[in-house]
């Protein structure tokens, strides 16, 4: 696996997040740098939107041994929301020489600033700033480095359907991640057609701003050093690792991240340790790493 | 050698010097210094003038720089904790060197025993902190393999009156591709030499042979010779010092790879199931130490020369051989326990996983023939040893003990099952069962030490019988107790299963626990930790018996409430537990407790439902979403919630969140339940459990926190200098290499702040791991972590084919070795490979070898290519000679590096060099291309100007839809190109009428009109397929002496079958006859040169009519010169004449000779014509004379 200018049309039933978890872990352990372009729905209220996948979970690669820069990048062309999308990225992975490095990651800090991006797309560039103005509503009581940048796409690159959305990220003093995202758009087509009498209603962008600031801040509540869309992914990552003791702390585990737990377990053989920590209210996951080697890549 | 590979008759270019240019000045130059005296004279004190210029010294410093950086390797990290397992040394040499020998001497030397046979591994105690395994090498290819997989140091043996053999270079050979471990050659058979200075030539000799092949300073050691039928005591003594000296090399494939060395092998096939089917599969128990990493639960494993298997249970056991500082049980006798070799018979313990057998020696056990009051002995009417009675009395009553035991559990568990449940992380049966099992053992192993206190009392049968009973009845007495307890809880026992099998720091911990006590707020709490209930046992195992049952009342009701109301634990919530427990558990949960620090202990958002916890997350319907969407958000306008997470940004009180982040940074490393649970007050009884210190001490923690860090830091440091010092001293084990060494680098090469980095680096790591690890409970940790090396493992695997128990042989090693992620996919691997140059013939593609690689041996057929310039992979039809080539085959997929070692057959009897290739692994490739030439070759059919239709080059009209645009070319050198398929119309037409028109015929452009006799070629390339077929080695599953027979060669078939080689004229090479080209003289058409200008025009010669001067002229002698011209004639003459004289002379003779010659010829052709007639009547009469017998 592996090469340049791929690219893959993810479809209108679920967005491009959904398909980026899977696809950047195996793009580590592939034989080539992969180089790909998917096209579908960037940004959606059910999966995690392609900002945060850019603003969060790439640096998640980071504390892996996957440097960032170094061929690890997403390039957001064009935007797409549901129901007709019509975005596009660009993804770039690199891969891993040999194997990613286990990862002691237990220090989730305190929160030193906020970023975001909000979105619109084929609506009135004055939503962005609407959405904007009520998320900062909510951290001004909290901590004064909010900024929150704008997006707002039109034509081609702004997809096919209006829709807008924001995505949240807070960063700690020990360069934790913490992020949440929501988007707002109309009914996908299949949903639409069944619920055609009821006027479908959006979230006005006001309350679409506090939402995912809530979300944001619910997220900071549990603590952790990755927030709970990330679980999965983390433990995934851990288990990938050298046979060394990976160490990391999230907040309350979610579904998602349990059944990511079992399947590790019956995938790779891989048990963890986990333990809740009463103080903080987070949960301590300790495994050794499976020891899986890019076995791909070619030797010279 | 190229000669006898590449047949006679092909000679190759001979290698021209250079005799101009650069290259030539220089050797010259080179030598005339060499060869100069005053270079000589010079060169008296090279060292003086080794500064002579700049480039140079540049040169020389680069060099150096380069000898050191290559001395360095990337420092490889020491993953496993612990004990390290014995060290394999294996014995190796051709057959009759004295190998086993060699092994008896080292055992009796260690051990004082006499071994009677070497079978199978045998590991001893070698010292304090150190075990030797020995295994001696069997002469098969498949053995050598197999023993170089395992080996930790090889002691090559060879044979000093003879020299090296074949077998010391193969498994050399195999070791090198298998990761090299130390390497220490041994010469015997030293005392058949009589003359001292012959002797020490050999020595010499045979030293730097050994020498050539390793490396420089390698150890070979001399035995000089036998005494009394065994090797020199003194020598054997340095040689096990040698032995004890050296430590083993990390290699890559076997750090990262779990593996055994079986010792003890066992067939446990229920025995109706091998009465009634012979040949039914067999269940089979393997026993042997971890080595390599740790091992996973549930990992497949390969066997070797048998298959891959997954294994049906697996479990530590005690070690059979611990080392004496482990060992702290007095009633065995040291002597004893120094040894362990089940597969010769030796070894007197040998524990099972539910039972312990003694094997003791007669003469160890003075035995009294009076039967006295053993009814059992009497009944049979039999002389029985009061020993075996002694033993079968007390085998009786273990199992009693085993089954009061088993019915024991069996009771809690129907009374209590969530309490045990906590202790399994998998409440799996089996696995429950194995834990049962192991505690059996524990039990067992103080029963066989009382059985060999019992055997040790020699002195009279009386007491010998009063102990006996006063044993059995201790034994009663503590199976009441355990019974008694056990009502109360299991803990005590397990407690001590685990003491037995593990070492103490288990116990340490559980003491340093047992400081703690319990709290109040187990109430909110829900986590009870395992360790603090088995604690309370503890304790309470002090009280008096009477106690015991009352406080075991108020203990029952305690934990009946803590489990009532205690969350689940979270393994056991992620991973799953018996339905019941689990259903129980949640439905606790949901029912019971909604306060804010029960949500935190189950997945987020059940809490806030409350009403389904199950289903949220064992729903398989649910959408598969990473993102977790709360319903309700709260309103966090709200003041006191701000206020609530207010320090968790750098805006709030930095103090309390620091506080927070160390307070949980102590609990992640000391394990939460410490804190959290020191305090307990018992509601019944009123009764404080105050751990020392208790809450106050929670503030003290805090402030200790900052020194145990520093401790812990230090620690640390002391431990990578540690660490540093090893890892330098392993690198000059040997004294030689460490005096040449200093020698030739005076300073220590410097290693460079990288690679102290990387060293600090892995230390730190492996620190962490270490820590990380140990404050996990035992259960858990090896849930997590697999079993540690160094760990006697016993592996049960099911359904092997019976030809292995049948074929079993202990002479040769048995190896399991774990397979990796992804290793069992079985898929098309491309290696590099090298003929290896002592191997008579090149390899031919497609025919079949035998691959070594990673622990597997199968055979395969390769396909061999060499890469173009342009990437592109061509296809050999054989191997280079002395090149490396890519060799691409289907098999069990092995990690690139690997290393790979083919053979082309097993069996024994071939006289030369068995190995045939080697090479490692360069990648798997899915979507390999493997590309050969293809040449098309078609004639005109019809020819049109520049067009022409060509036929036979294509079959189909398809065909030629492939190749539109390919680029064609005749043999006279005009070239074209496809176009298209002819259609119907177009000269193409059906000869009859209803007759189909022929397809395949192309119509072509060329540069030039061709001919109807040019022969047209289309050059392409096409893929070749790999054969996917693979063919795993069986050698375990055939007797020994057999050699395995797979896939045969084309060759061997044509030879078996008598087919010949087929033969293509066309194909042979004939040497090139290049014939000097005529040229015709240069004609030029007269109307032609007419046109030419005078310049250009040829010019001819004037005939020249008049004689020229030097025609014309006469040349006169003088009398001077005529008298010499005629002297000169007359001499010539008379030479001439006697010339001819001399011939017919020598004419004469050779004729005579001729005649000679022919005469004897003729004489000789009779005595040979006799000679043949004499021997074929006797023939025809032996054969007459065996016909007549077969008739008769």
């Amino acid at each position: 696996m592996g090469g340049k200018r791929h690219m893959h049309d993810c479809g209108l039933s679920r967005s491009i997040g959904y398909f980026l978890e899977p696809l950047i872990i195996l793009g580590l352990f592939g034989k080539k740098p992969l180089t790909i372009t998917l096209k579908g729905i960037t940004n959606d209220s059910k999966d995690p939107s392609v900002d945060t996948f850019r603003t969060t979970t790439l640096h998640m690669l980071k504390r892996f041994g996957v440097p960032i820069g170094d061929g690890l990048d997403l390039k957001i062309e064009r935007r797409g929301a549901p129901p007709l999308g019509g975005g596009e990225i660009l993804l770039q992975i690199p891969i891993v020489p040999n194997t990613l490095s286990a990862a002691h990651w237990i220090d989730e800090g305190m929160v030193k600033k906020i970023r975001g991006i909000a979105f619109s797309t084929k609506v009135s560039p004055q939503i962005v700033n609407r959405v904007i103005y009520a998320a900062r509503g909510i951290f001004n009581s909290f901590i004064p480095d909010v900024h929150i940048f704008s997006d707002h796409r039109t034509n081609a690159a702004g997809g096919g359907s209006p829709g807008y959305g924001i995505s949240l990220v807070a960063e700690t003093t020990t360069g934790c991640l913490i992020s949440a995202d929501v988007a707002v758009s109309d009914r996908k087509a299949d949903e639409m057609e069944e619920e055609m009498d009821e006027k479908p209603k959006l979230t006005p962008p006001e309350e679409l701003g506090e939402q995912a600031a809530s979300m944001l801040l619910e997220e900071i509540e549990q603590g952790g050093v990755v927030d709970s869309t990330h679980q999965g992914l983390l433990f995934i990552l851990c288990a990938l690792c050298p046979p060394d003791v990976s160490k990391v702390r999230v907040g309350k585990l979610t579904p998602y991240g349990i059944e990511t737990l079992r399947n590790i377990r019956d995938f790779l053989g891989v048990t963890f340790d986990i333990k809740p920590d009463p103080n903080s209210g987070t949960v301590l996951l300790k495994c050794v790493g499976s020891g899986i080697k890019n076995l791909s890549r070619k030797i010279s | 050698m190229a000669k006898e590979s590449g047949g006679n008759e092909q000679t190759h270019k001979a290698h021209r010097q250079h005799k101009s240019g650069a290259s030539s000045k220089k050797g010259k130059k080179g030598k005339n210094k060499g060869g100069d005296g005053s270079g000589a004279d010079q060169k008296k004190n090279p060292k003086a003038f080794a500064f002579t210029s700049s480039t140079k010294a540049k040169k020389l410093q680069s060099r150096t720089a380069e000898i050191e950086q290559r001395r360095l390797h990337m420092p490889v990290m020491d993953r496993s904790i612990g004990e390290p397992p014995p060290f394999v040394v294996v014995v190796q040499g051709p057959p009759q060197v004295g190998k086993s020998l060699l092994i008896k001497c080292l055992v009796k030397y260690y051990t004082k025993h006499n071994l009677p046979e070497v079978r199978g591994p045998i590991t001893l105690v070698s010292g304090k902190h150190r075990r030797v395994q020995f295994v001696e090498c069997p002469n098969d290819i498949n053995g050598m393999i197999d023993a170089a997989k395992i080996a930790d140091l090889a002691l090559l043996l060879i044979d000093g009156s003879y020299g090296f053999e074949m077998e010391t270079f193969e498994f050399l050979n195999i070791m090198q591709v298998h990761g090299f471990p130390k390497v220490m050659g041994v010469l015997t058979h030293l005392d058949g030499f009589k003359d001292v200075k012959k002797l020490r030539k050999t020595k010499q000799r045979l030293k730097h042979r050994f020498w050539a092949e390793i490396m420089h300073g390698a150890k070979l050691f001399y035995l000089s010779g036998l005494i009394h039928g065994k090797y020199v005591k003194r020598e054997v003594h340095n040689l096990a010092r040698f032995i004890s000296v050296i430590k083993p090399t990390p290699l890559t494939w076997r750090m990262a790879h779990p593996y055994l060395l079986i010792d003890r092998f066992e067939d446990t096939t229920p025995p109706h199931r091998v009465l009634t089917d012979k040949k039914c599969d067999r269940n089979i128990i393997l026993y042997g130490y971890l080595r390599g990493c740790n091992m996973k639960k549930g990992s497949k494993v390969h066997i070797t020369g048998v298959g891959d298997f997954s294994l049906a249970s697996m479990s530590s056991l005690a070690d059979p051989c611990p080392l004496p500082s482990a060992a702290k049980k007095k009633g065995l006798r040291d002597k004893e326990k120094l040894f362990y070799a089940p597969m010769s018979g030796l070894g007197d313990l040998l524990y099972d996983k539910d039972a312990v057998y003694i094997n003791i020696n007669d003469h160890f056990v003075q035995f009294s023939k009076t039967d006295g009051d053993n009814d059992m002995a009497s009944t049979k009417g039999k002389d029985h040893d009061v020993g075996q009675v002694m033993v079968k009395n007390l085998q009786a009553t273990k199992f009693s003990i085993d089954e009061r035991l088993d019915q024991s559990f069996i009771n809690i568990f129907g009374r209590t099952p969530p309490a045990l449940a906590l202790n399994y992380n998998d409440g799996e049966n089996d696995e429950r069962q194995i834990d049962i099992e192991d505690q059996n053992q524990g039990d067992d192993q103080e029963l066989s030490e009382k059985k060999r206190a019992v055997v040790e009392c020699d002195t009279d049968e009386d007491s010998n019988d009063n102990e006996v009973s006063e044993k059995e009845a201790g034994q009663a007495r503590q199976s009441c107790e355990l019974r008694e307890k056990v009502e109360i809880g299991d803990g005590r026992i397990r407690r001590r299963a685990i003491s037995s099998n593990f070492t103490d720091d288990v116990e340490e911990e559980e003491g340093d626990e047992s400081s703690d006590d319990e709290d109040e707020r187990v109430d909110n709490h829900e986590q009870l930790s395992d360790d603090s209930y088995y604690l309370e046992e503890t304790d309470k195992d002090e009280d008096s018996e009477d106690e015991a049952v009352n406080s075991s009342k108020w203990k029952e009701s305690l934990i009946a409430r803590t489990l009532a109301r205690r969350g689940v634990n979270l393994i056991q919530l992620v991973y799953g537990q018996p339905v019941s427990n689990q259903a129980s558990a949640v439905s606790d949960s949901s029912e019971s407790e909604q306060s804010d620090d029960e949500d935190f202990f189950k997945p987020k958002g059940q809490a806030n439902k409350g009403i389904d916890d199950k289903s949220s997350f064992d729903d398989i319907n649910a959408e598969d979403c990473s993102k977790f969407v709360k319903l309700e958000l709260k309103d966090w306008h709200a003041r006191d919630l701000i206020e609530s997470i207010r320090d968790r940004f750098v805006t709030g009180d930095w103090s309390k969140a620091a506080k927070r982040g160390q307070d949980a940074n102590d609990n992640g490393e000391e394990g939460d339940d410490e804190g959290a649970y020191d305090y307990i007050e018992d509601l019944e009884t009123g009764e404080v459990y105050n751990g020392g210190v208790g809450a106050d001490s929670h503030e003290e923690d805090k402030t200790g926190a900052g020194a145990e860090a520093e401790e812990r830091r230090r620690k640390k440091l002391a431990l990578r200098a540690k660490f540093d010092a090893e890892y330098n001293g392993s690198d000059q084990s040997d004294e030689e290499e460490k005096e040449t060494e200093n020698k030739s680098h005076g300073d220590k090469p410097k290693e460079g702040g990288f690679f102290d980095k990387l060293k600090e680096e892995m230390e730190l790591r492996k620190q962490l791991n270490m820590m990380e690890l140990n404050e996990m409970d035992e259960e858990i940790r090896v849930e997590v972590e697999g079993f540690r090396t160094g760990t006697y493992l016993r592996l049960e695997v099911h359904d092997v084919p019976y030809e292995m128990v049948e074929y079993f042989d202990p002479h040769h090693p048995l190896l399991v070795g774990g397979i990796g992620l992804g290793e069992e996919n079985v898929g098309c691997m491309q290696a590099t490979v090298k003929r290896h140059r002592w191997h008579k013939k090149v390899l031919k593609t497609r025919d079949p070898i035998i691959v070594s690689i990673g622990w597997r041996r199968f055979q395969t057929v390769p396909i061999y290519a060499l890469e173009d310039q342009n990437g592109r992979h061509r296809m050999l039809k054989y191997t280079p000679e002395h090149m490396h080539c890519l060799a691409m085959f289907w098999g069990p997929l092995a990690p690139p590096k690997s290393g790979v070692l083919a053979v082309q057959s097993l069996s024994n009897n071939q006289a030369t060099f068995r190995i045939t290739a080697t090479g490692y692994v360069q990648e798997f490739n899915h979507a390999t291309k493997i590309m050969k030439k293809i040449k098309l070759v078609g004639y005109p059919y019809k020819i049109f100007k520049k067009t022409a239709l060509i036929k036979d080059m294509f079959t189909s009209d398809l065909e030629i839809a492939r190749f539109e645009g390919a680029a064609i070319r005749t043999v006279s050198g005009v070239r074209g190109q496809v176009k298209k398929a002819v259609k119907a119309n177009l000269g193409n037409r059906p000869k009859k009428k209803g007759e189909k028109v022929k397809e395949g015929i192309a119509r072509c452009t060329f540069e030039d009109r061709i001919l109807m006799s040019d022969i047209v070629f289309l050059r392409a390339w096409t893929q070749v397929e790999i054969p996917q077929f693979y063919n795993p080695v069986t050698t375990s599953l055939q007797p020994r002496d057999q050699s395995w027979r797979g896939m045969k060669t084309t060759a061997e078939l044509r030879r078996e079958n008598n087919v010949p080689i087929p033969y293509n004229k066309d194909s042979v090479y004939k040497p090139i006859k290049r014939l000097p080209r005529k040229f015709n003289p240069l004609v030029i058409p007269p109307k032609l040169q007419k046109e030419l200008p005078f310049k250009t025009k040829p010019k001819a010669p004037l005939k020249i009519k008049r004689p020229t001067l030097d025609q014309k002229r006469a040349v006169i002698m003088e009398p001077h010169e005529k008298k010499l011209l005629t002297l000169v004639q007359s001499l010539r003459t008379l030479h001439n004449e006697k010339k001819r004289k001399r011939e017919l002379e020598k004419e004469k003779k050779r004729k005579a000779n001729e005649k000679e010659k022919a005469k004897t010829e003729e004489v000789l052709k009779k005595r040979r014509r006799e000679e043949r007639k004499e021997r074929y009547r006797r023939e025809d009469k032996e054969q007459r004379r065996t016909r007549r017998k077969i008739e008769a």
